[in-house]
């Protein structure tokens, strides 16, 4: 790939990730699952787990930021396809040079550096409710999770959304799909609480070795071998995710024009 | 005199079944089971490992009923209001408006299909409890449980009648049950014991639906009689019969305000 290719590519997937900021501050079921809704959670989980002292309010924080993440993947990230589908807009992009998977890149992108404003929400409520300042214990270590946990959140998104478009009963579960992976990724909850033969199903989500990093990095109690497990696992799961979309878009693209319904409702 | 009492219940029991009718039209039955059997059992869960990580000890039963009971805010908050709101994206909002229908009628019998699917969604949620969750339901009257089940619903229904109000003057309807939702897991006692909210909370708390149905079941389900539990129902009632008025009264406002402004069919 060429150095100007990389610019085009670069440029156009800025060119979605601005017009989808833009796009979800105007939508206000968008901006329920990014603020509203991590900040009742976190709310909620503060009132909760007020008998376990203030060291748990930072794990509450990000714990509840998290939930912000997910919720955004799945409803706003996962129909980023379906969304375009709807405007009429799918047939321009799949028919311009660049490939629509680095559009939904820069899409999905859009949507995750916004749903961080949730954990941002959520620090602020414990400033409120508690009258101090949480304090994240290491907060180089917690920068980098963040950003790996971001790309894996996208990455993770590129699988999603033509998921959802080529299953449309898939789609139909979205609301049931949500609260399985905060359960699973243990977000607000070890899950070393849950069921053993739940472990594996965790394990293969990246959103669990996300929470994982963010929690070791901001609550301590984690050596950096622990954390770099967490960050690699999480590379890993991008690309993995990464390479599948790549089948996942490719086989998308090949069916819509096959059974001409790139318009299709 | 007679015929129009007939003529009313006509039109609140076709009202009823064909607004039912029309909303889950497009749904389909995985859809359905997804949001009525599969939504209710996750978010049970969910609580209920917090609660356990929280508290540090078994207090299953605790988050097991408060949310198999909250449950019934899914029919009578969303399936209530988007009854109300549905009229106006489908276009039907003129019509109804009219029409010489008898307005309370009209209005009331929008939740009355609604009130039997949350009483469905409450036992289902209950019944998951039993099977995977150890709840124990030995102790309790049946009857007791499910009077209190159905005036919880009925009481929650009215709140949902105030918000699908709403929707005759706004587009985020959606927004407000979502917010409206969310804060009655914090606020009813499904998952957070009333007496350790701020005061604050514990205020807001006791103005809604839920808060004192919660705490029936709790009790019924703890081998208490339904005399016992009956000032509790009286209250959580009148508080349904209080937001069902203040629905109403608002449904008649915002029907003036849609008609002065021509925003019937504004979407």
């Amino acid at each position: 790939m060429s150095l100007r290719t990389i610019r085009l590519y670069a440029r156009a997937m800025f060119l979605a990730f601005e017009m989808t900021l833009r796009q979800n501050f105007t939508d206000m079921f968008v901006l329920f699952g990014i603020f509203v809704q991590p900040l009742i959670i976190a709310l909620l989980a503060f009132w909760m787990l007020q008998e376990r002292g203030s060291d748990y309010i930072i794990f509450v924080v990000v714990g509840s930021g998290m939930t912000g993440l997910w919720t955004t993947v799945l409803f706003s990230s996962g129909s980023n396809i379906t969304r375009e589908r709807w405007t009429g807009t799918l047939e321009l992009l799949v028919g311009a040079p660049v490939p629509i998977q680095v559009v939904i890149f820069g899409k999905n992108l859009a949507d995750v550096l916004q749903s961080l404003g949730s954990m941002l929400l959520s620090y602020t409520l414990a400033i409120l409710i508690f009258g101090q300042i949480p304090e994240i214990i290491q907060p180089e270590l917690f920068a980098v999770s963040l950003m790996i946990a971001v790309i894996s959140y996208v990455c993770f998104g590129l699988i999603v959304s033509p998921v959802f478009v080529m299953n449309p009963n898939v789609q139909r579960l979205q609301n049931g799909l949500e609260f399985p992976i905060y359960i699973l990724s243990g977000f607000l909850f070890p899950i070393a609480l849950l069921p053993n033969w739940t472990t594996p199903l965790s394990y293969i989500l990246a959103p669990y070795w996300a929470a994982r990093a963010l929690h070791a990095t901001s609550s301590g109690g984690a050596d950096f071998k622990e954390i770099a497990l967490t960050w690699g696992m999480m590379i890993l799961f991008s690309l993995v995710y990464l390479i599948a979309s790549g089948k996942l878009f490719k086989t998308l693209l090949y069916k819509a024009r096959v059974e001409a319904s790139l318009l299709r409702q | 005199m007679i015929k129009k009492l007939s003529l009313n219940l006509r039109l609140f029991f076709e009202g009823a079944l064909l607004s039912y009718i029309a909303l889950f039209h497009w749904l389909r039955p995985a859809q359905y089971l997804a949001t009525k059997v599969w939504g209710p059992l996750v978010y049970m869960l969910f609580f209920v490992f917090l609660g356990k990580f929280a508290t540090g000890q078994d207090n299953t039963s605790f988050y097991v009923i408060g949310n198999a009971i909250q449950s019934v805010a899914l029919s009578g908050i969303y399936g209530v209001s988007m009854s109300i709101d549905g009229d106006r994206w489908d276009g039907t909002l003129p019509y109804l408006f009219g029409a010489p229908a008898n307005r309370m009628t009209v209005f009331v019998g929008r939740s009355f299909m609604h009130i039997i699917d949350g009483v469905l969604g409450a036992v289902i949620g209950l019944t998951w409890g039993v099977l995977l969750l150890g709840l124990d339901l030995s102790h309790s009257d049946p009857f007791a449980l499910g009077l209190t089940i159905l005036i919880t619903t009925f009481s929650t229904s009215g709140l949902g009648l105030l918000l699908g109000c709403l929707g005759l003057i706004t587009r985020n309807v959606m927004f407000v049950n979502n917010t409206v939702f969310f804060l009655l897991l914090v606020f009813s006692g499904a998952n957070v014991e009333i007496q350790t909210l701020p005061a604050w909370a514990q205020v807001i708390s006791q103005a809604l639906p839920l808060t004192r149905g919660i705490a029936a079941a709790r009790q019924i389900i703890a081998g208490e009689s339904l005399s016992h539990v009956l000032p509790l129902l009286a209250v959580e009632f009148s508080i349904g019969v209080g937001y069902v008025f203040l629905g109403y009264t608002l449904f008649r406002w915002f029907e003036l305000i849609a008609k002065k402004r021509g925003t019937l069919e504004a979407i």
